[in-house]
């Protein structure tokens, strides 16, 4: 592949990607966020965070072995560590191990 | 906050961008491209499934400008984090450009939650950004150098990430005076994770929940 290609590919990723995350400081930059807006601030974020997890679930072949049964242990460990213990990186860490152990040695 | 706390906030990130960024760093050394490219790559775009396209694409011969459309379509959810952060970055000094390139789905998720006193926040922000930049170009470099040879089984440790946006969840719905918008995102994200293509699952059901969010912004806001 030649250089040239490659550093220009790059440079306009680049921009592609930063203009996206500029995008809306660019459009409140002067106005004050109308309270629809500040609505949306405030309410989105849940919203992203949950419709991440079914993202980060996206590639998971649910109809064939070991149908998905890994994840949805992770998922449930990391749900039930956080309610009871409310430390976040002992619920990441296990739920992760946990993982680990299943894909490795258990359904594999 | 010192610095041990805001690293110990980043550990999950550490724990995912480290395999992530080598799996990248690996394909990048297979497509046969010198490793320093991974290294700009991951400094300059800092986009996790931008770089996995980018890659394909390169693969593929693509032309620069097809490059530019498909990262800006692959990436326009990241408009969802920055709209989310305008009050947040408002009064941040010019240092604020660079919390807005580093706002990856994960950066995104750490700031959101993190608890700060609001005179630190412009500096602990800056501080798990660039941690986090350094364990992806971290992960992504040796991915490339190395590939192969490493000895030990790390398979599923990409899980953390995925088990931190679980956590981040719980948390912001402790937080949020609405509870509503839980429910109908979960409804979303299953309908999405099943139905929606992959490629365009996330930015798809962002929109869904935007939209849903904004037209019964009403009954989002009556019961709790």
């Amino acid at each position: 592949m030649e250089s040239s290609y490659l550093v220009g590919a790059i440079i306009v990723a680049s921009l592609a990607t930063y203009a996206t995350r500029l995008i809306p400081f660019l459009l409140f930059r002067t106005r004050e966020p109308s309270p629809l807006v500040k609505y949306i601030e405030l309410n989105m974020p849940l919203m992203i965070m949950v419709i991440l997890v079914f993202y980060a679930l996206k590639d998971v072949k649910w109809e064939a072995y070991p149908y998905g049964i890994a994840e949805i242990v992770g998922v449930v460990v990391a749900i039930a560590l956080h309610v009871k213990f409310k430390n976040a990186l002992l619920s990441i860490f296990l739920a992760t191990l946990v993982y680990m152990f299943l894909i490795q040695k258990v359904l594999c | 906050m010192n610095f041990f706390a805001i690293f110990k906030l980043t550990i999950p990130v550490l724990m995912g961008y480290i395999p992530l960024g080598m799996a990248f760093g690996l394909l990048l050394s297979k497509l046969l491209i010198p490793w320093y490219y991974a290294l700009f790559m991951s400094i300059f775009i800092f986009a996790g499934s931008g770089q996995f396209l980018a890659l394909t694409l390169f693969a593929s011969q693509a032309t620069i400008l097809e490059i530019g459309i498909a990262t800006f379509l692959l990436n326009l959810r990241h408009t969802f984090y920055g709209l989310s952060m305008i009050s947040t970055f408002k009064d941040f000094s010019w240092k604020k450009h660079y919390l807005i390139f580093g706002l990856t789905d994960e950066t995104f998720a750490l700031l959101k939650t993190s608890e700060v006193p609001e005179e630190n926040r412009e500096k602990v922000y800056l501080i798990i950004t660039v941690l986090n930049q350094c364990y992806w170009i971290i992960g992504s470099v040796v991915g490339a150098m190395l590939g192969n040879i490493l000895p030990f089984n790390y398979e599923g440790i990409e899980f953390s990430l995925t088990a931190l946006f679980v956590v981040l969840s719980i948390e912001l719905y402790k937080k949020s005076r609405l509870h509503k918008p839980f429910f109908v995102a979960i409804i979303i994200g299953l309908f999405g994770m099943f139905l929606f293509p992959p490629q365009k699952m996330l930015i798809l059901s962002l929109c869904v929940a935007a939209f849903v969010l904004i037209v019964f912004k009403r009954s989002m806001e009556s019961g709790k």
